[in-house]
């Protein structure tokens, strides 16, 4: 492998810079519609004629998106938290442990994740007005912990099943504990899964919007993006697409922390496992 | 949301949802179970989000003086969305539903699954002394009153005064006098929906409608196609086909037909009279030289017939509370509630004496063309099938410029029969 | 190398002892079942009545409008989708999609991964912006691709052609549909691609290059093989989300020319047609396809997927 000349950077730069214009142009283009004005909206110009802080000012002029802004948040943070969790666990146990219906499990939740949830979503909605979840957060939360469970199961048990176990072992021979071979050794190989699965979770119930219409009435448990077709145009044909664009960046960065945050921790199971006896 | 400084009472979202949310957080626990506990009834009126209605909600409260209380539960801004939800409830036979915000196209569907109660009584003789006609006709099912309307609405013809001097009687006119334009070099489109969606529907009903023709039979129950349908569609054909419309014509809804008109490229534009007060307020100069007109027609001699659109409320049919809820409706409806909405949230009235306000003038400069247009409009086609047969046809009938009319006409027939029966696959 | 000739460590003495199980094995068992329990009880809570009661449906003509025709019956449901036109219209158009969107993705992901994964400089930044566009709600992301693309009003449009409408044409309708699909979806291949990435050890990849392997033998026999359990996830769940596209098509061409999903057509028969029985047979169908579709997947990549008993396959 080539040390780190200066022609190598320059190519990892160059391939950098095209991922960065690839997956940002599309993303400016919704910031600049979040910044102009509505007369020149759709002008197309890529840079706004002229620039405006208005969207946002609506958005944040009433506790409407702020609101749901707090559900979406609590309610894709506990069910990433419960999905993970559970996911790690089924997902140890199908790839390290022998059991019956361990195929049925990793087979049904496949097909649980194949059916259209479009027919799913009045059923639950019967359920949950009967059990009173309606309109709440466990009436969120438990359908996207389920529908985030494949996802997780699946995605964790492909690196589980890649994790070379044995070091463990090698690793209590070598006079360390149980928990220090878990901590020291396995953990940060489980690391890249778990945060992977962990930012897949987060961003699929963040961006739910089915369920999240069908089985919420209120402020009480409105996430964003149902919010945003709550968003009132001047009248009933106007999009009010300025503030729903401020409200889409709004809701974004977020998600950037997020990545941030948890990206790092993708790396950690990188080194560490290089760091092997 | 967009224009917050249209009119000056216009406050927005702000003063809206935080009434709403206020309202909301008081009767949430109350909502959630219908029920009224011995305290004050409450109604639970879904409607989508309109501008100002939290205060019209206010002002009936206040003068129910406690008998009852409207809680606004404030549905999604698609027409689509709103009625997935209130299906939903109604099927699951939800009684917090009390007042229902409908869609005209609604009405037959609702009133056949015996989901809204029919409107006796004082409501009846108020609804059927003041309102336009042709809005009453849209809220009957087998001639029974199921809902009241509360706003109504028809296209009119908005054209460049500066370069058409007078506006085309007829579509052959019109489209004439854009070829000339457009030979001239000058500004020339017509611009109007023709994505596949409603919009389409509307248009081809206003067509049909116009040369005098029907889609289905009077009783919604078979499906005829017969001239005046066909002419429709040779109408239409003969309109995208003409090099006349804007490129996206065929991808083009309500507020990309309203922004492409703004933005100056064309002469001519179809669409309702929410156009105005936003062209007066972000594109003042080009407002100066837009003049508006009836409908083009399909035949000079004959007037033209325009497909009506708005809004009505009904009570469900498991409303706790259907009186209460019937005499809200007498005031969320009433003249003082439509006159505040025409004039803050530019919906037009369904109410012909609302229309004499002169606080009217200056919010729908175009009134009279809009109450002459209305007066004589053409319902969509009635029956409890008609979300079925619109979605068929806004198929069947995009994109426009590939129509073969006589083709088109055999298989619309055919699909529109079993739209009506229910029968096989929706595209 | 560890990672090819891992024994698994609790379960092999068992293997040998057929008769009674040891108590070894009944803890196994018990474990297993106890880890596994919460995650199958919360899915089959929430999902057991739904799914059986669509499938249920299927077999009925109910149409929530006339509910006194409600009546079973059995199959008919499932002829009258398949013998319809619209339906294998929209069929051939998702497949295409799927299979265009899934094979650019899974090229484009890989490269995506190996850049996120290895570049020298800038990896925080590529790696958060590259997530980004997954992370957009995808309503609104449709939305500015629809302006974008509509001329006179967006940059692309007046860029790429000034004169036509690409949304009103079947084939660049398509085209823009996929394209904002891919670009929507790539980062999730990427993502859980390096995860993978992640899992294969240096060691190894300097031991090739010292037997003098170039860098597309690296990536094919030390990368790939390590990856293949990252790479079947990746496929299955993008490929069951491509075959399920509804909000690109609905916000960008509602359908229009033929570009019609079948879950859009799904959505009209079951939500505005209000027509539970056909509805619900095209969700059964949907979910056969891509039943059949894993199915396949899951064959090809035979011990890599999860649950296989891999402890004969790899050793």
């Amino acid at each position: 492998m080539a040390t780190e000349t200066t022609s190598a950077k320059v190519k990892w730069g160059l391939l950098d810079a095209i991922v960065v214009v690839f997956a940002l142009i599309p993303v400016l283009w919704i910031v600049s519609l979040s910044f102009k004005t509505t007369a020149t909206l759709t002008d197309g110009n890529f840079i706004p004629r002229e620039w405006t802080w208005d969207n946002y000012k609506l958005i944040f002029q009433t506790d409407q998106f702020v609101r749901a802004l707090i559900n979406s948040i609590g309610i894709a943070l506990i069910s990433t938290v419960i999905a993970v969790v559970l996911g790690t666990m089924a997902a140890y146990a199908i790839s390290r442990l022998d059991f019956p219906g361990k195929k049925a499990l990793v087979g049904v939740s496949l097909l649980i994740a194949m059916f259209p949830q479009v027919s799913l979503v009045s059923p639950l909605f019967n359920i949950e007005r009967q059990l009173g979840l309606f309109d709440t957060w466990p009436g969120l939360i438990l359908p996207y912990i389920t529908f985030a469970l494949p996802l997780a199961i699946y995605t964790l048990s492909a690196f589980f099943k890649q994790i070379p176990w044995d070091l463990e072992k090698a690793a209590k021979m070598d006079g360390a504990t149980q928990g220090e071979a878990f901590r020291k050794v396995i953990a940060p190989l489980a690391a890249p899964g778990v945060f992977t699965t962990a930012i897949l979770v987060f961003i699929f119930c963040w961006n739910d919007f089915l369920f999240a219409i069908s089985l919420t009435s209120t402020e009480q448990s409105r996430t964003v993006p149902v919010a945003l077709s709550f968003f009132t145009g001047a009248s009933q044909f106007e999009d009010p697409t300025g503030a729903i664009s401020a409200a889409a960046v709004t809701i974004t960065i977020p998600i950037i922390l997020f990545v941030l945050f948890f990206q790092r921790r993708i790396v950690a199971g990188l080194t560490s496992g290089a760091v092997k006896g | 949301m967009a224009i917050n400084d249209r009119h000056p009472q216009r406050r927005t979202l702000r003063a809206r949802a935080l009434a709403a949310g206020a309202a909301m957080t008081l009767m949430a626990p109350m909502a959630a179970c219908g029920s009224d506990d011995g305290g004050v009834p409450v109604l639970n009126f879904y409607n989508s989000p309109v501008e100002n209605m939290q205060s019209v909600v206010d002002r009936c409260n206040q003068e129910a003086a406690g008998k009852y209380k409207i809680s606004y539960q404030v549905l999604p801004r698609q027409a689509d969305d709103q009625r997935v939800q209130m299906v939903r409830r109604l099927a699951a036979k939800d009684d917090s539903m009390d007042i229902l915000g409908m869609d005209v196209t609604w009405t037959q569907e609702f009133a056949s699954a015996n989901w809204i109660r029919e409107i006796t009584g004082e409501l009846k003789s108020e609804v059927e002394s003041e309102t336009l006609e042709p809005a009453v006709a849209s809220a009957q099912y087998n001639d029974k009153l199921y809902a009241a309307p509360n706003n109504t609405n028809v296209q009119l013809l908005w054209y460049r005064k500066d370069l058409v001097p007078t506006p085309p009687k007829t579509w052959d006119e019109m489209i004439k006098m854009s070829q000339q334009l457009k030979g001239e070099g000058k500004p020339y489109q017509v611009m109007t929906m023709g994505a596949q969606y409603e919009g389409l529907v509307v248009l081809y009903n206003s067509l049909v409608a116009s040369a005098g023709g029907s889609v289905v039979d009077e009783s919604g129950k078979k499906a005829v196609m017969d001239e005046g349908a066909l002419k429709g569609l040779e109408t239409l054909k003969t309109f995208a086909s003409a090099g006349v419309t804007s490129p996206s014509f065929s991808n083009a809804v309500e507020d990309d037909v309203r922004r492409a008109f703004q933005s100056g490229g064309g002469a001519f534009q179809l669409n309702w009279p929410f156009v105005w007060a936003s062209m007066v307020q972000e594109a003042p100069d080009l407002a100066k030289k837009v003049g508006w007109a009836r409908y083009p027609a399909i035949d000079a001699n004959t007037p033209s017939k325009t497909t009506i659109g708005g809004s009505e409320q009904a009570v469900s049919a498991y409303s706790k509370h259907p009186d209460l809820a019937f005499e809200a409706i007498q005031c969320l409806r009433g003249p003082e509630s439509q006159l505040y909405l025409a004039v803050n949230s530019g919906q037009a009235p369904s109410i012909e004496a609302v229309y004499n306000d002169p606080s009217m003038n200056e919010a729908y400069p175009m009134k009279d063309v809009l109450l002459e247009e209305l007066k004589t409009s053409a319902p969509r086609p009635r029956t409890p099938a008609y979300q079925n047969l619109s979605t068929v046809v806004s198929a069947e009938l995009s994109p426009p410029a590939s129509i073969q009319p006589q083709q088109t006409a055999d298989s619309l027939r055919k699909s529109i029969q079993d739209a009506i029966d229910s029968k096989g696959v929706l595209p | 190398m560890s990672v090819a000739t891992r024994p698994s460590v609790d379960s092999q003495p068992s293997r040998r002892s057929r008769p009674a199980l040891s108590e070894g094995k009944k803890q196994e068992r018990k474990l297993g079942w106890l880890l596994c329990a919460p995650a199958a009880i919360v899915m089959v809570a929430v999902t057991a009545y739904p799914i059986i009661y669509s499938i249920w449906l299927s077999l009925q003509r109910y149409d929530l409008k006339f509910p006194d025709d409600r009546e079973f019956i059995g199959l008919a449901n499932y002829a009258t989708v398949l013998s319809n036109n619209y339906w294998w219209t929209a069929f051939g158009v998702t497949m295409l999609i799927t299979v265009i969107s899934v094979t650019v993705e899974l090229v484009l992901g890989m490269g995506l991964a190996l850049i996120m994964h290895r570049t020298l400089i800038g990896r925080g930044l590529v790696r958060t912006s590259a997530l980004i566009p997954y992370g957009i709600v995808t309503v609104v992301a449709a939305f500015s691709w629809r302006y974008a693309w509509t001329p006179g009003t967006g940059y692309l449009a007046n860029l790429f052609s000034p004169e036509g409408a690409p949304l009103t044409e079947r084939a660049s309708a398509l085209a823009i549909i996929i394209f904002a699909e891919i670009w929507k979806t790539t980062p999730f291949m990427a993502l859980l691609l390096m995860a993978g990435l992640a899992l294969v050890p240096d060691d190894l990849l300097k031991a090739a290059s010292m037997d003098g392997a170039s860098w597309w033998q690296r990536f094919t026999k030390v990368m790939l093989p390590v990856m293949k359990p990252a790479i079947l996830v990746a496929l299955l769940f993008r490929t069951l989300d491509a075959f399920r596209i509804f909000d690109n098509i609905y916000v960008l061409s509602a359908g229009a020319n033929e570009t019609s999903s079948v879950s859009m057509i799904a959505y009209n028969n079951l939500m505005k047609g209000l027509n539970l029985g056909i509805g619900s047979t095209m969700s059964v169908l949907i979910f056969l396809t891509v039943a059949i579709i894993a199915f396949i997947f899951v064959k090809l990549f035979g011990t890599a997927a999860p649950g296989s008993s891999d402890e004969d396959g790899r050793r």
